[in-house]
């Protein structure tokens, strides 16, 4: 076996576990910080890929923003010294035939598809070649989202300075 | 906005300052003193460990009393007529053995109360203060020079003596009762 | 360096480890001496002498307490969460020592020559804030959560102005590779970022005073990402008694304490590569005078060492000299004063770049 496809399985493995615990661990806190890992390995298989830019972005975005978001976020609203907000099963049937359809389509598409797997040759750097894609091919879903976070921004601020009033 | 560029450059301004503060103090000479290395003059009259001078004690028993801890222990017995005591440096004659004289470190605070009663001046500070110990029952200081054996000796001594006194006296108080006859029956 | 041990032993994964271990040793080596010479450093600015007691000057004071540290018993307290609270340590270290793994110490010798270098390790750092408040909440003590959150809170803010200074000499380079970063700064200080860059000319006297705004401001920011005096709320002693390492002791200790040291090295390497010219020397090579190409990369090695270190005695200059500052001070300083200044200095530095 190759070396890297050990580190792919590993990266895969540590993805697939963490992200089993996620969703079946009862503590709230705990399945926030097996998103972490999940994360990570996620970001582990981009490198992989050749996707250097997107894995680093994974992390960053993620791991140091959103993860932390919602570490914040559960513990400022958890009772902090015993976990009370516990996650639970509801609506079985629904939920599972809702996932076995989703499934189901995911599987659909791998199957179906015509997947070109002509060993490429993977690039060294992408940030080039994604700046100038975002920035030619790209600008108006740049520019779109640019607008987005900017509307998010001022929202925030202004839900911020209400309570003064 | 004037004001919130002059408070920036005030800000960097001041923690330049307060580098070139520090930054002096890195070379002027440190005040440490290596304490075991180097020892401190001590300043006169200061106050330290007890001693006491044994040859001058006459066992008056005012240093205990004046120690506010009690920490000294004194234990006395007379000596008998004809036996000689000693004088003290300054020419008081000693009247009393000195069996026990006990200070206990522990206890002592150093006030130095104990030292201005002494008629004879035999307890007085000294500059020793590095006598730490593993067991509390070292500091237990014993001043008496006096050894087991004649510290029994003068005990019985005294003892034999008393004895002898109360058997005096009792001879000298029964004697009249014995030497009167008895008052007859008239 | 990893060139040489492939073709030495011909193994991919050796190689690599050896590659590491260099790194690894670097961040024990600086907890070490860094320790010591905190330690001196604070006493001397504050007139006293420090540890001198074991060896010369107490030069194995640090050796003594990671010995007393490994006899350590593991005292853990029985209401935390066990799993989070083994993890932690952990996972705080490996975010710090993940960042040496784009950090060039010579031409010779860097851990991955990956394009994205400064971006990665802005982006891994975040691993310790996960850490962190993962250590804050398994403790399940009220001092090391608050400690915690506000590390968190600190680190997230002030990653926003070092971000954006970086961002503008990522546009000023046109690269985000540390090595490029250092490669572009070359031999003799009046190329370094701080004067300028290497381009003669016009641009170069006009860069110099927003350079040296980007230096402080990514110098601040950075110390306060680390979390070290000014900014030591979240372990400040006399509110938090530890933050968030409050409950751990013996080696669980440690790991954190060789995190912050690691980190300090690591901020001052990236401080060291942005502005003040990396790896190269400010004055020449010896090698290149006297014609040995192979002392070249020893002597790169002991430059960015020497500057990494002139950075981590900086930092703790400014502990033993300034007070800890306010959770709201903190706050305002950084979202009322560095963003704004690196906000307006990324687009000066852009319209003088266009020039």
């Amino acid at each position: 076996m190759d070396f890297y496809n050990i580190v792919f399985y590993l990266f895969a493995l540590i993805t697939v576990v963490s992200a089993a615990f996620v969703v079946t661990t009862k503590n709230v806190i705990h399945s926030a910080f097996f998103l972490l890992f999940t994360f990570f390995g996620v970001a582990g298989i981009y490198v992989l890929l050749g996707a250097d830019f997107i894995a680093v972005v994974q992390i960053m975005v993620y791991v140091g923003g959103i993860l932390i978001l919602l570490l914040f976020g559960v513990m400022l609203t958890n009772k902090i010294t015993d976990v009370e907000i516990r996650t639970g099963t509801i609506h079985l049937l629904p939920a599972a035939i809702g996932v076995g359809v989703f499934m189901g389509a995911l599987i659909a598409v791998m199957v179906w598809t015509n997947w070109k797997s002509v060993p490429t040759e993977i690039p060294l750097t992408t940030t080039k070649t994604l700046g100038n894609l975002l920035i030619t091919d790209y600008v108006l879903i740049f520019e779109l989202l640019g607008i987005l976070l900017l509307i998010a921004l001022i929202g925030a601020a202004s839900i911020a300075r209400r309570d003064k009033e | 906005m004037k004001q919130y560029f002059k408070d920036t450059w005030d800000g960097i301004w001041t923690v330049l300052i307060g580098m070139k503060i520090t930054f002096k103090h890195l070379f002027t000479p440190a005040v440490t003193i290596q304490y075991p290395d180097v020892k401190v003059k001590l300043p006169d009259r200061v106050r330290n460990r007890l001693y006491v001078n044994i040859d001058d004690c006459i066992g008056c028993d005012q240093c205990s009393r004046a120690c506010p801890v009690s920490c000294i222990e004194i234990e006395t017995v007379k000596g008998v007529p004809g036996e000689d005591l000693g004088t003290t440096s300054n020419g008081k004659k000693k009247a009393l053995w000195v069996t026990k004289f006990n200070i206990d470190f522990a206890k002592c605070c150093y006030c130095q109360l104990c030292v201005f009663p002494c008629p004879t001046e035999c307890i007085y500070m000294t500059d020793i203060y590095e006598f730490s110990e593993y067991d509390r029952n070292n500091f237990v200081y014993n001043f008496s020079a006096l050894t087991k054996e004649e510290i029994n000796q003068k005990k019985t001594n005294f003892e034999k003596f008393q004895a002898e006194k109360e058997a005096q006296k009792a001879a000298a108080a029964a004697k009249p009762k014995t030497d009167t006859p008895p008052a007859a029956p008239n | 360096m990893y060139q040489y041990f492939y073709n030495l032993l011909g193994n991919e994964i050796a190689a690599t480890l050896i590659t590491a271990a260099v790194p690894l040793v670097n961040v024990l080596l600086v907890a070490l001496i860094g320790v010591y010479l905190e330690r001196k450093v604070s006493a001397h600015m504050q007139d006293r002498l420090g540890p001198m007691r074991t060896g010369w000057h107490g030069v194995f004071q640090t050796v003594a307490d990671f010995i007393k540290m490994l006899q350590k018993e593991d005292a853990v307290s029985t209401e935390i969460d066990k799993k989070l609270y083994n993890i932690a340590p952990v996972l705080v270290f490996t975010g710090t020592f993940a960042a040496y793994a784009a950090i060039p110490f010579s031409s010779q010798l860097i851990g991955s020559e990956a394009e994205v270098g400064i971006f990665y390790v802005v982006a891994i750092s975040s691993l310790v804030v996960a850490g962190i408040l993962m250590a804050g909440w398994s403790s399940n003590n009220k001092y090391s959560l608050l400690g915690a959150m506000r590390s968190a809170a600190q680190i997230v803010s002030y990653e926003i102005p070092t971000a954006i200074v970086i961002l503008s000499m990522v546009m000023l380079t046109g690269t985000l590779s540390l090595d490029k970063f250092s490669q572009m700064q070359t031999a003799y200080f009046w190329n370094w970022n701080i004067f300028g860059g290497a381009e003669l000319g016009l641009v170069k006297f006009l860069l110099i005073p927003f350079m040296v705004v980007g230096f402080i401001i990514v110098f601040i920011s950075t110390l306060a990402e680390v979390n070290r005096t000014p900014f030591d709320i979240p372990e400040a002693e006399s509110e938090l008694v530890a933050g968030y390492f409050t409950e751990y002791c013996g080696m669980k200790w440690a790991m954190f304490m060789l995190s912050e040291y690691g980190n300090m090295f690591a901020v001052s390497a990236i401080v060291t590569i942005l502005f003040f010219g990396g790896y190269q020397s400010p004055v020449g090579y010896v090698g290149d005078l006297v014609g040995a190409d192979w002392m070249i990369p020893l002597e790169q090695g002991f430059w960015f060492l020497a500057k990494g270190w002139f950075f981590i005695f900086v930092q703790m200059w400014l502990r033993w000299t300034l007070p800890r500052l306010r959770v709201d001070q903190l706050m305002s300083l950084c979202w009322k004063y560095l963003i704004p200044y690196a906000f307006v200095n990324l687009i000066i530095i852009g319209f003088i770049s266009l020039i």
